[in-house]
């Protein structure tokens, strides 16, 4: 059952590879093999989140030796998340029409190295899904009928491979200390090892995946590549693959190192309180809507972190149910601003909103458990800044999203051409799973509550 | 040994990231070769024992090196030999659509290019 959703699309992205992706069903073929996928992760996460985790060492090694595949609630969740929003974009982009062959079988690429790596007990394993991974992206990066993209790819590229081998440095040094590349040992052998050489390794993959989600000191790579990538990749990068920087900040962070995240707590809070008032800033100062919503994601990396710095099961919780209705406003949101048509405004309203955290929209929750999180009765002038920050990071997302909207909704109404009907009720359909995760957060609070209490620092 | 070691990753790195640094992309290229076969070494650096190839029959009494780092360093290997290839298709890509590999020219294309959308817009 760990297997399947990994191999239906590892085994469909071959021969779709070698067909051509431009031809109407070769696209809805890809459709149905990551769906397909996607059923069999659903699948899954129902059974993790009933029965626990599960477990499989490949290639009938005994624990320990071979290489281990665990599905826990975390992983999961994740992995849920993100292939939802690759099937998202894939279905778009074939309702409007793919022009490059690769792009169908790219997506299937990318949906692997995420199962995987969200699948994974090994943190060499996990390196090596997340290459798989990174490569797809870099390749889909430069896809588009303009120029432009290939500038973007090509930062883009440079910089993440930047970030890839300072996180494959971290692992050697991990296997250095620990003697072990099994998750669970090097969570039980890191908290025994020396601090200082442990913190040195953890700052080096804090900051391999704060180049990965675009946190504010290595967020610089971020707004080009965002603003001139195709809508459909922008959404994919942003709604998918930032989710390996955050997965990565809580499961390195929170699972493997929790003492060092302790730690480091104070100097969380401050990166993050600068990530979104900096994004949130820039993001009210840009023109275009997707360089706007470039930097409305590193603001919202932000908020992740800052709930990693409060930390605790209340303040891990927080920053998991963040990452998962901030991939879906991404989507939603990407995939909106390249449309034109009324329904779509009003899918770009909701998403708008959500991103500001007004109800009944499921970003208002995610600000809602930062705020629990956040209030902390021992300390009362952080809980006095922390609630001024969300205060004022709330206030500036609703003034840069109300002036995208303006611009490119309002002012514009009725011009261009507009988009087919299809690509527009997907878009209008996400969002309403938006609305409905805002009106009915029971599910979503519990599974984040739940993926918290597997890590090592989030239990009480 | 150790010392050793730690000078060379240092002096592969440091040169990979003074050629990123470069306004010519190929040097980029070469830049990020250079890194992460620094990052390689020190995959080796990190294993846990020194010794003889860990070859079946082992031999007696003596100390064999770490499989496991030299398995992880091939790994490292084949990964970074495929993102250079692509990364020197992506480089050829934007020598046949701009050609130029310059930096410095690029952006200096690409501001035209906006100028010129703009002027386009306007009319």
């Amino acid at each position: 059952m760990l297997v399947l959703p990994l191999a239906i699309v590892w085994l469909a992205a071959v021969p779709l590879a070698l067909l051509d992706g431009r031809r109407r069903w070769v696209g809805w073929l890809a459709v149905a093999a990551l769906g397909a996928g996607f059923l069999a992760m659903l699948r899954l996460a129902v059974a993790v989140f009933a029965r626990g985790p599960v477990e499989l060492v490949a290639g009938g090694w005994p624990a320990e030796v071979g290489i281990t595949l665990r599905a826990d609630a975390l992983g999961v969740t994740f992995a849920v998340l993100s292939i939802g929003v690759l099937l998202a974009a894939l279905a778009y982009e074939t309702l409007g029409g793919v022009h490059e062959r690769a792009l169908p079988a790219l997506v299937l690429f990318l949906a692997t190295g995420l199962t995987g790596l969200f699948l994974t007990g090994d943190a060499f394993n996990f390196y090596v899904f997340f290459e798989i991974a990174m490569t797809s992206s870099f390749v889909l990066a430069g896809y588009g009928r303009r120029t432009r993209e290939l500038r973007a790819a090509l930062i883009f590229t440079v910089v993440n491979l930047l970030g890839s081998t300072l996180f494959l440095s971290g692992i050697a040094a991990l296997y250095h200390v620990t003697g072990t590349l099994d998750m669970r040992g090097i969570a039980t052998w890191a908290g025994v090892a020396d601090q200082n050489s442990v913190l040195l390794i953890a700052t080096i993959i804090f900051v391999a995946f704060g180049i990965k989600v675009g946190l504010f000191p290595f967020h610089f790579w971020l707004p080009p590549v965002y603003r001139d990538t195709w809508p459909a990749v922008a959404a994919i990068l942003s709604g998918a693959l930032a989710n390996i920087g955050s997965y990565g900040l809580i499961r390195f962070g929170a699972d493997l190192l929790p003492r060092e995240l302790r730690f480091a707590a104070p100097a969380l809070l401050i990166l993050g309180a600068a990530s979104v008032l900096y994004g949130a800033l820039q993001a009210v100062a840009v023109r275009t809507a997707s360089e706007a919503l470039a930097y409305s994601a590193i603001s919202n990396a932000g908020y992740i972190l800052i709930a990693l710095g409060i930390g605790g099961p209340a303040g891990y919780a927080a920053a998991i149910l963040f990452a998962v209705v901030n991939s879906l406003n991404k989507t939603v949101l990407f995939l909106a601003a390249g449309l034109r048509g009324w329904l779509v405004s009003a899918a770009f309203a909701i998403g708008a909103f959500s991103v500001a955290g007004v109800p009944p929209s499921a970003g208002f929750f995610g600000k809602a458990a930062l705020f629990r999180g956040g209030i902390a009765p021992d300390d009362p002038a952080l809980s006095v800044a922390l609630v001024a920050l969300l205060f004022v990071g709330g206030a500036l997302a609703f003034v840069y999203m109300f002036q995208i909207y303006q611009r490119d909704f309002w002012e514009r109404e009725g011009a261009g051409q507009t988009s087919g009907i299809g690509s527009r009720i997907l878009v209008l359909g996400l969002a309403g799973l938006v609305v409905a995760f805002g009106v009915w957060p029971e599910p979503l609070l519990a599974v984040s509550q739940q993926a918290a209490g597997v890590l090592n620092g989030g239990r009480p | 040994m150790i010392v050793l070691f730690a000078l060379v990753v240092a002096i592969l790195f440091g040169t990979g990231a003074y050629l990123m640094l470069k306004r010519d992309l190929i040097r980029v290229v070469a830049g990020i070769i250079l890194i992460s076969n620094a990052v390689i070494l020190f995959i080796i650096a990190a294993g846990l024992t020194r010794g003889r190839a860990p070859i079946y029959p082992l031999p007696e009494g003596e100390p064999i090196s770490d499989p496991l780092v030299q398995a992880m360093a091939l790994t490292a290997i084949v990964i970074s030999f495929g993102i250079t290839a692509l990364l020197l298709s992506l480089v050829y890509r934007v020598y046949t659509t701009r050609e130029t590999v310059d930096k410095e020219d690029l952006s200096l294309a690409e501001a035209e290019d906006e100028r010129q959308l703009e002027v386009e817009r306007r009319a």
